[in-house]
C-alpha cells in the first residue's frame, strides 16, 4: 500500500476539520453563542422576514456610514 | 361572569371593568395604546409569538427622556465606534418572553438611525448602536416606553467586560484544544497499533507529521495561558504549576519534532496536547465560577432614587438628586424612599429603617427628627430639609463603601495553589537529576534527554489541576440540589475552614415579621369588621394580625367608611354607623379607653364603639429550628455571634431562646462591618448570614457572606452563598457541604500525589514509553474525577 493515500487521507480529514473548527470558533467571536436562552429561542423567529430584516439594517447601516464618511 | 383575558397583556378582568374597543377588549389604555401601536407598525404577530405568557401592564409615569440626550448623560453612558456610531448599553425592564426580545429589537430595528439593537435575553441587557445624526436617543428610549417596557442606562464597567472577555478567550482556546486532542487521539491509537504491531518508518513519520500539525495550535494557542502564567510567576519569583505544564509540553514538543525529523524512536505529540488540554480544562471551569462583581453593583445602582421631589417658590418639582444643595426643602410621599439626609420640618409618619438598623418596628418621625437616606416612609407625608447634599448621604456612603469591600475581598489560600508550588519544584529538580544521572553514567545525550521528559509527563500535573475544580462543582451541583447557591467554586472550600459565624438577627434567625403568639378576645368582638379594619393598613403590625386572622378564623371583608390611618396610632374607621377602631395604646387613652399596656411585646387593641374587644400580643418569633441548628452549628467548633441593630432586650430575648450566647445589640451597618473587620484582623475566618440592606457591608467584608433567599435582592446580589429556602437547617447543610467538599479535594490531591510517588520512579528508571504515559495521564484524572463521583453517590 501506498503510504501517501494515508499521508492524504490524514491531510484532507484534518484540513476538513480545521475548517469546520475554524466556522466555530468564528461563531463565538461573533457572539452567537453568548446568550444561551436566545439562541434556543432563535428558531422561532427564523423565516423569510428576517432575513429581510437583516438584509435592511445592513443596507441602512451601509447608507449611514456612506452619510458619516460624505465630506460635505 | 367569567374572566376575559387583555388583548395586550393576557391578563384576566372581567368584562365589566376592561376597555371596550370593538371586538377587542383592554385591560387598561397602556395596554390599548400599546396594542394599535404594533398594529400600526406590522408588529401584530408578536401576540402570536408570545403564545401563553401574560405581561405586566405598561406604567404610565416615567421621567422625561430628554435626560437621555444630555451631555452629562452622553459623557456618562454613551461610547462610539469604530465607524463613528453611538453605542449605549441599556437594561430593559419588562422582559417576560422571547417574544419581548423579538419585539424590542424588531421595533427598535425598524426607526431609521438605528443600527443595531441586542438584547440579551437571559441577562436583559441591550446594546444599541445608532446614529447620532438621524436619531436623538431619547427617540430611541421614548420607543421602547411606547411599547410597553422600559429602559435603564448602565455602566459597562470595565470588570465586567474583562470577565466576559476573559471567559471567552477560554471558551476559544478550550474549542481549539479539544478539536485537536481528539483527533490526536485517532492518530495515537494507529501509533500504539504500530508500536506493537509493527509499522514501517515511513507511515510513523506521516502520523508523526500529522500529530504535529494537530499539537501545534494546542501548544501555541490553547496553551498560551500557560506561558503567560508562567512567565509572570518567574517574575514574582515563584514557581508555579504553569510553569511546570509550560516547560514539560514545550520540551517534550521540542523533542518530538526533532525524533520526527530524525526519523527514529517515539514521538510524544499525543502527551503534549493531552497535557494542555486537561489543565486547561480544570482553568475553564474555574474561570466559569468566578463571580462576577459588576453585576452586583449594577443592580445596587437601581435600588438608589434617581430623583426627589424639591419644594420650590412655584411648588414641587422633580429634579435629579445630584442636583439637591445642603438647605433645600425635599417633600418624601408614603412609599418614597428617601436618597438624601435631612431634618424634619414639617409633616409626621412612619418610617421603615429596617434596611439600615434593622429595627423591625417603624419608627415615628415628627418635626425635628433626622431623616436618613435609604430609609422608606411607610405612610408620611413630610417636607423636610436636606442637611447634606447627595454624594455625602448615608446611602450613597453606603454604597462607596460596599464597592470598596467588594474590590477588595479576602483570598483565602487554596489548598490545590499551595502544593502546586512545592510540586513543580520538586519535579523540575527530580527532572534535572535524572537527566544528569543518565547522561553521567554513560548514555546518550538523546536517551537522557528522553528520560527527563517522560518524567516531567508521567508527574503531569492533570490529576492535581483537576482535584480542586471536580470536587467543588460536585458540592456546587450538591448545594443547588437542596436551595443552596455557592456563587464561586473557590468559597465552599473557605467555608470549610471558618472559625467564626456571624448571624444577623432580624429576618435571618426569627422570621422578620411581628406574629401574634396571644389573643385576648371577648365574645362581641366582630372578627371580620377587625379583618377589614386591618386589611386597610400595611403597618407590619397590621399585617400580623391580619394573617393570623385568616389563619385562625373564616374571615369577609366589609367596605368601610370613613377609615382614617392615624399615624403611630392606628387605624380608625366607621361600618354600618359604628365606630371601630384599632391600634396601639396610645390611640385607645385619646379615645378614653383604659387600657393594660404593660408586655414586652408589641400590643394591638381592637374598639368597638369605645368599647376594648380584643389585644393582640405581637412579636418576632425565632424561625423553626433555629436552636437546634445553631446548637448543631456550635458543637461542630465554630464561635456563633449574633449582631444586631435592634434594641439590647430584644436581641438578648432572641439569643437566649435560640441558645447563643454572644450578642451584640444596637449596630449599625457600618459597625457591624466593623466588627467583622477585627475578627479578621485577630487571624479568624468569619461567615456572616444576613438578610437585609443593614447587613450589606458586614456581607461584602466577611470571608464568605451567606443571604437568605427572601432577603433583599442587593444583599443577596452581594453575598457569596444564597440560601433559597431560608431556613437555619440549610444554612448547617452549606458548611456541611463545605466540609464535604474540602475533604473530598484533600483526597483528590492524595490520589494524585500517590499515583505520582509510584510512576516518578519508573519514569526516572527510564521505563515509560509514550503509550504509558498518555494512558497513566487518562488514568490519573479519571481517578479523580471517579472519587468525586463516588462521593456525590454517597451523599445524596
Amino acid at each position: 500500500m501506498d503510504s501517501w493515500v494515508i499521508a492524504m487521507m490524514l491531510g484532507a480529514s484534518i484540513f476538513l476539520g480545521g475548517i469546520a473548527l475554524i466556522a466555530f470558533l468564528w461563531g463565538i467571536k461573533n457572539g452567537q453563542f453568548d446568550d444561551e436562552t436566545k439562541m434556543m429561542n432563535q428558531v422561532h423567529y427564523d423565516d423569510e422576514s428576517e432575513l429581510n430584516d437583516a438584509v435592511n439594517q445592513e443596507r441602512k447601516k451601509e447608507e449611514l456610514r456612506k452619510k458619516v464618511y460624505k465630506p460635505e | 361572569m367569567s374572566n376575559i383575558k387583555c388583548d395586550h397583556c393576557h391578563l384576566e378582568f372581567t368584562d365589566a371593568v376592561m376597555i371596550h374597543d370593538g371586538t377587542y377588549r383592554f385591560c387598561c389604555k397602556g395596554c390599548q395604546g400599546i396594542f394599535h401601536l404594533l398594529k400600526d407598525e406590522g408588529l401584530e404577530s408578536f401576540y402570536t409569538k408570545m403564545g401563553e405568557t401574560t405581561l405586566a401592564p405598561p406604567l404610565e409615569q416615567f421621567e422625561a427622556s430628554s435626560n437621555f440626550d444630555s451631555l452629562a448623560f452622553h459623557e456618562r453612558f454613551v461610547t462610539h465606534d469604530q465607524e463613528g456610531f453611538s453605542q449605549v448599553s441599556l437594561v430593559i425592564e419588562g422582559i417576560h418572553c422571547a417574544a419581548c426580545v423579538w419585539l424590542n429589537e424588531k421595533a427598535l430595528h425598524k426607526m431609521a438611525g438605528v443600527i443595531e439593537a441586542h438584547i440579551n435575553y437571559t441577562n436583559n441587557k441591550a446594546r444599541i448602536t445608532w446614529d447620532n445624526d438621524t436619531v436623538a436617543l431619547s427617540a430611541i428610549i421614548d420607543m421602547i416606553r411606547a411599547i410597553g417596557y422600559n429602559a435603564f442606562p448602565y455602566d459597562i464597567s470595565l470588570q465586567e467586560s474583562r470577565v466576559n472577555k476573559e471567559r471567552k478567550e477560554y471558551y476559544l482556546r478550550m474549542a481549539v484544544a479539544t478539536f485537536a486532542v481528539m483527533n490526536i487521539m485517532w492518530v495515537a491509537v494507529a501509533q500504539y497499533a504500530g508500536y506493537f504491531t509493527g509499522i514501517t518508518q515511513e507511515i510513523k513519520t506521516i502520523l508523526n507529521i500529522a500529530e504535529w500539525a494537530l499539537a501545534t495550535p494546542v501548544l501555541f494557542y490553547s496553551g498560551w495561558v500557560f506561558y503567560r502564567g508562567a512567565y509572570y510567576g518567574l517574575k514574582n519569583k515563584t514557581i508555579t504549576m504553569d510553569l511546570l505544564v509550560a516547560t514539560g509540553a514545550s520540551l517534550a514538543y521540542v523533542y518530538s519534532i526533532y525524533i520526527t525529523l530524525l526519523e527514529k524512536g517515539e514521538a510524544y505529540f499525543d502527551s503534549v496536547a493531552m497535557i494542555i488540554a486537561f489543565v486547561l480544562f480544570g482553568k475553564f471551569l474555574e474561570v466559569l465560577s468566578r463571580k462576577n462583581a459588576a453585576d452586583t453593583l449594577d443592580i445596587m445602582a437601581k435600588h438608589i432614587p434617581q430623583e426627589v421631589n424639591r419644594v420650590e417658590e412655584e411648588g414641587i418639582k422633580s429634579v435629579s438628586v445630584n442636583d439637591v444643595k445642603v438647605g433645600e426643602i425635599l417633600q418624601v410621599r408614603s412609599g418614597e424612599r428617601c436618597a438624601i439626609d435631612g431634618v424634619v420640618i414639617s409633616g409626621e409618619g412612619n418610617f421603615d429603617e429596617s434596611n439600615l438598623t434593622g429595627e423591625s418596628e417603624p419608627i415615628f418621625k415628627r418635626q425635628g427628627d433626622a431623616i436618613i437616606s435609604g430609609t422608606t416612609s411607610i405612610d408620611a407625608l413630610l417636607q423636610y430639609q436636606a442637611t447634606k447634599d447627595f454624594a455625602h448621604s448615608t446611602l450613597s456612603a453606603l454604597v462607596n463603601l460596599l464597592e470598596n469591600a467588594l474590590t477588595h475581598k479576602p483570598a483565602i489560600e487554596q489548598l490545590a495553589n499551595r502544593l502546586s508550588q512545592y510540586f513543580s519544584s520538586v519535579i523540575l529538580v527530580l527532572a534535572l537529576i535524572t537527566f544528569g544521572g543518565w547522561y553521567l553514567y554513560p548514555h546518550s545525550f538523546d536517551r537522557s534527554l528522553m528520560v527527563a521528559i517522560s518524567v516531567i509527563i508521567i508527574a503531569c500535573p492533570c490529576a492535581l489541576a483537576l482535584a480542586t475544580p471536580v470536587a467543588t462543582l460536585i458540592g456546587l451541583a450538591l448545594g443547588a440540589k437542596r436551595g443552596i447557591l455557592f456563587k464561586s467554586a473557590a468559597q465552599i472550600e473557605t467555608i470549610a475552614k471558618a472559625t467564626v459565624l456571624v448571624v444577623d438577627k432580624t429576618g435571618t434567625l426569627t422570621l422578620g415579621r411581628p406574629e401574634v403568639i396571644k389573643e385576648e378576645i371577648t365574645p362581641s368582638g366582630a372578627i371580620d369588621y377587625l379583618y377589614s379594619l386591618v386589611s386597610l393598613s400595611n403597618h407590619p403590625i397590621s399585617r400580623g394580625v391580619k394573617a393570623y386572622l385568616q389563619k385562625q378564623y373564616e374571615v369577609r371583608e366589609y367596605p368601610l367608611q370613613e377609615s382614617r390611618e392615624i399615624p403611630a396610632r392606628g387605624i380608625v374607621a366607621r361600618i354600618d354607623g359604628v365606630m371601630i377602631a384599632g391600634g396601639n395604646a396610645l390611640l385607645m387613652e385619646e379615645m378614653g379607653i383604659v387600657v393594660d399596656s404593660l408586655s414586652d411585646a408589641s400590643l394591638f387593641y381592637y374598639a368597638i364603639e369605645g368599647q376594648l374587644c380584643a389585644t393582640y400580643h405581637l412579636r418576632d418569633l425565632p424561625k423553626e429550628g433555629a436552636s437546634q441548628a445553631i446548637h448543631h452549628l456550635q458543637k461542630s467548633g465554630l464561635r456563633v455571634i449574633m449582631l444586631t441593630g435592634d434594641h439590647p432586650s430584644a436581641a438578648h430575648r432572641v439569643a437566649q431562646e435560640i441558645g447563643i450566647g454572644e450578642v451584640h445589640p444596637h449596630l449599625n451597618p457600618e459597625e457591624k462591618a466593623l466588627f467583622i473587620q477585627k475578627l479578621h484582623d485577630r487571624g479568624e475566618i468569619v461567615v456572616m448570614a444576613g438578610d437585609g440592606v443593614n447587613d450589606l457591608l458586614a456581607l461584602a467584608r466577611a470571608d464568605i457572606g451567606i443571604a437568605m433567599g427572601n432577603g433583599s435582592d442587593i444583599a443577596i446580589e452581594v453575598s457569596d452563598v444564597v440560601l433559597l429556602n431560608d431556613s437555619l437547617s440549610s444554612l448547617v447543610e452549606a458548611f456541611t457541604i463545605g466540609k464535604r467538599t474540602y475533604g473530598l479535594i484533600q483526597q483528590n490531591l492524595g490520589i494524585s500525589l500517590i499515583y505520582n510517588s509510584i510512576t516518578i520512579p519508573l519514569a526516572m528508571m527510564g521505563y515509560i514509553i509514550p503509550l504509558i504515559a498518555a494512558v497513566s495521564m487518562s488514568l490519573s484524572s479519571l481517578l479523580v474525577v471517579g472519587n468525586s463521583m463516588r462521593s456525590r453517590w454517597m451523599y445524596k
